[in-house]
């Protein structure tokens, strides 16, 4: 037993050298972040190269006072919106309008005009009828069953930015004209309905040392969700990269023979153990490299405030803890295969403690103190990633016993899964020809 | 001292008992060898010896001493099947499974080693470039470094060409002449005979056989014939007395039926053909393994 922690240790080197040196572990290492970020560097960088080709629209007018006033408003709205004011840049398209007046037969003048737009002489028309003059106030919330009185028509996407654009341009034309029938002051409307400005503020606290009270914080969008987010993402990007290989070589270990080899030198309990510090060790290399990355990248853009320093000790808490029950877990079902594609077929096993906890992130940010939220943050496989969430987020008011208690039921689940593990690949590690099912493994696990 | 003690051991998987109350004794710096059929159990015996299969019952004692799964720097191991880091150097590797085992550097006596079986200029070269023979002799370095004093070698010649046979035989009987007690499991009965002060047959799970070369054979006593005859085994059919003919090519061995004379066996063979050599000895290993495990062991116990 004396030499024990000693081959651990030896075994936990070799396997952690031979992965770090490896090309595929240094280019993973750019890679994972890119496939985990790379859908938000995508849209950022697609926002940034916008379709600016000219627009037009004609509007079929049925009203014959709506039109004037719908392209007045666009065309304002074309003046502010259409550069970036700091670059000068064109950032949308320029929408241009022509009017006609409503045809004998609507569905002949639909037709023509859809063909055009088929063309792609038009990129939409809109029809609006004499009925959007008369304010239904129950149009908007879409509680009435009467035909809208404005359609568009054209075949952009559903989510083509087009239809929010239009759609604010009309209404700001419509609700021209309508108050112009009222006899309202125009140029006494914008002051009217300007928006009323609400700053977001934490709470005010007292001084324990002065007595002095502190004013709140500021509320800050991007470090109340981004941040969150961008920790727990972290979180379960590493211990995916760090658990998910150690299925498929202890797998080609043992197909490879390896492991007879090494078991006439370790226990069994220390090859595994050796195994799973081998994937700590590069766990704790990865998120180190990422997380000092993103620190000093957040520090050089002046951003530093928002970083929960705090919550840091609990995201390495949570990796090791993490980890070894993963890695544990997937030692065992290696140990259990006989061959590469069995391995594959269980790793959904071990995706569930990380993947699952993705689903919940909307949920429990809007609620991050509900009873279902912190019930779930309780349940040990997803307490490292659920915990670390609710904890990070700025203002979160999770109580201090939580995370402890937390953190007490994954040291004990990782406890159990170890010794579970250590018992089922003590006795499947050697065994060939047979994949063992579910209940053997059960039993393994119980009783050694 | 004996080095190693099995008493009364069983060891199952499922439905299967692989060794089924096997019980020997391994005097310290002999060479014992395990014969028997493939699936008899030779492998689960020396793994449960190695500690690293633990018997269901019976004890298993090394030097005195019940291993309890503990792994000792005293016992050397060979797996029957090849396992090599592949992509590692051969010399850091050996370096690696020597410290593992001993818990100390052992880069002395794997350079020893290494130069000894031939191996030296591959020290650097990458596992995966080492042909077949080349990574068994790293294999068998990987087993005696640091030196133990129990090795055991399951099946350590299998697919060797004679020179890499001969090298890794001539270290086995260096490593037996320093006192290193060596537990070999051969298919190769010119190996048992000629290398093992002590031979055990397991056969379906239970010793069948157990002792010195001479001490097995004297139970079968002076009952086979081998003779060069002109002709071969067309002139051997249908001879008084005798149970069964192996043909070896150029001289055949006969099997005589209790009771049988020699002498007559002689007489009627040369009425039949010019004989160019007759001598009486004890059955060969090889015919002992079969008695035992071939088809007409079988055939006995059916009948």
């Amino acid at each position: 037993m004396r030499r024990t922690p000693h081959r651990i240790l030896l075994i936990a080197r070799r396997d952690y050298l031979a992965t770090i040196r490896t090309k595929a572990f240094i280019i993973g290492l750019v890679v994972a972040p890119l496939l985990f970020g790379g859908g938000f560097l995508g849209v950022a960088l697609i926002e940034n190269k916008p379709d600016i080709k000219e627009r037009r629209i004609a509007i079929v007018d049925g009203t014959g006072v709506v039109a004037p006033a719908v392209i007045q408003a666009a065309q304002e709205m074309n003046a502010k919106q259409l550069f970036d004011t700091a670059t000068h840049r064109q950032v949308q398209p320029r929408y241009v309008f022509e009017t006609l007046a409503p045809a004998a037969d609507p569905k002949l003048q639909r037709l023509e005009l859809s063909e055009r737009v088929r063309r792609e002489q038009l990129f939409a028309f809109i029809e609006i009828s004499p009925a959007v003059l008369h304010a239904n106030p129950h149009a908007a919330g879409g509680q009435d069953s009467t035909p809208a009185p404005v359609a568009t028509y054209s075949n952009a996407g559903g989510l083509d930015a087009l239809r929010r654009w239009l759609e604010d341009a009309i209404d700001e034309g419509v609700r021209r004209v309508r108050l112009a029938q009222l006899g309202v002051d125009q140029s006494r409307l914008s002051g009217v309905l300007a928006g009323v400005k609400v700053e977001r503020f934490g709470l005010v606290s007292r001084d324990s040392k002065t007595g002095e009270i502190r004013a709140a914080g500021k509320k800050n969008e991007v470090a109340e969700f981004a941040v969150p987010f961008g920790l727990m993402l972290l979180l379960g990007m590493i211990v995916m990269v760090g658990s998910s290989p150690m299925l498929s070589a202890v797998t080609e270990d043992k197909a490879q023979r390896l492991v007879e080899m090494l078991l006439g030198m370790a226990t069994p309990f220390e090859l595994m153990m050796g195994k799973v510090l081998g994937a700590l060790g590069i766990s704790l290399t990865s998120s180190a490299v990422y997380l000092i990355g993103g620190t000093l990248a957040l520090a050089g853009m002046g951003l530093s405030g928002m970083l929960p320093f705090a919550v840091y000790p609990w995201f390495y808490v949570y990796l090791i803890a993490d980890v070894t029950f993963l890695c544990s877990l997937a030692a065992a079902l290696g140990a259990g295969c006989n061959s590469p594609q069995d391995a594959q077929q269980l790793a959904i096993v071990l995706l569930a403690p990380v993947m699952i906890p993705y689903f919940l992130i909307a949920f429990v940010m809007q609620q991050p103190n509900g009873a279902i939220s912190t019930a779930l943050s309780l349940f040990p496989p997803f307490t490292p990633m659920l915990m670390l969430l609710r904890q990070a987020m700025p203002g979160g008011g999770v109580p201090v016993w939580q995370p402890w208690v937390g953190l007490l039921g994954v040291l004990a689940f990782t406890l159990i899964m170890v010794v579970a593990a250590a018992r089922i690949f003590r006795v499947a590690i050697l065994l060939q020809g047979k994949t063992p099912k579910l209940a053997d493994l059960v039993r393994w696990a119980v009783r050694g | 001292m004996d080095a190693v003690q099995i008493s009364n051991v069983t060891k199952a998987f499922g439905a299967v008992t692989a060794v089924d109350g096997l019980s020997l004794t391994v005097p310290e710096g002999s060479v014992y060898g395990f014969i028997g059929p493939n699936g008899s159990g030779k492998t689960t015996t020396m793994r449960m010896i190695s500690s690293i299969f633990y018997p269901d019952r019976g004890d298993v004692r090394v030097f005195g001493k019940q291993m309890l799964g503990a792994r000792s720097e005293l016992i050397g191991y060979l797996p029957e099947e090849r396992g090599l880091y592949r992509k590692m150097a051969v010399q850091p590797m050996l370096e690696f499974y020597g410290e593992l085992r001993s818990g100390r550097k052992v880069t002395a006596e794997v350079e020893s080693w290494l130069k000894k079986l031939d191996l030296a200029k591959w020290a650097p070269q990458k596992v995966q470039a080492l042909s077949k023979g080349m990574s068994q002799k790293v294999q068998f370095i990987a087993a005696v470094v640091p030196a133990p004093k129990l090795l055991i070698l399951d099946e350590p010649f299998s697919g060797l060409d004679p020179v890499s046979t001969d090298a890794i035989r001539s270290a086995i009987l260096d490593l037996r002449r320093g006192g290193v007690t060596v537990i070999l499991s051969t298919h190769d009965m010119q190996v048992a005979e000629n290398m093992c002060d002590y031979i055990c047959m397991i056969f379906r799970g239970k010793k069948v056989l157990d002792g010195t070369l001479a001490s097995i054979q004297g139970r079968y006593g002076n009952d086979t014939i081998r003779v060069a005859a002109e002709g071969g085994m067309q002139f051997l059919e249908g001879l008084p007395d005798v149970e069964r003919v192996r043909d070896l090519g150029q001289v055949q061995e006969l099997r005589m039926a209790r009771g049988c004379d020699p002498q007559q066996v002689l007489r009627t063979l040369m009425a039949r053909t010019r004989v160019n050599s007759f001598s009486i000895m004890k059955p060969s290993l090889h015919d002992i393994f079969v008695r035992i495990a071939g088809p007409e062991a079988g055939e006995a116990q059916v009948a």
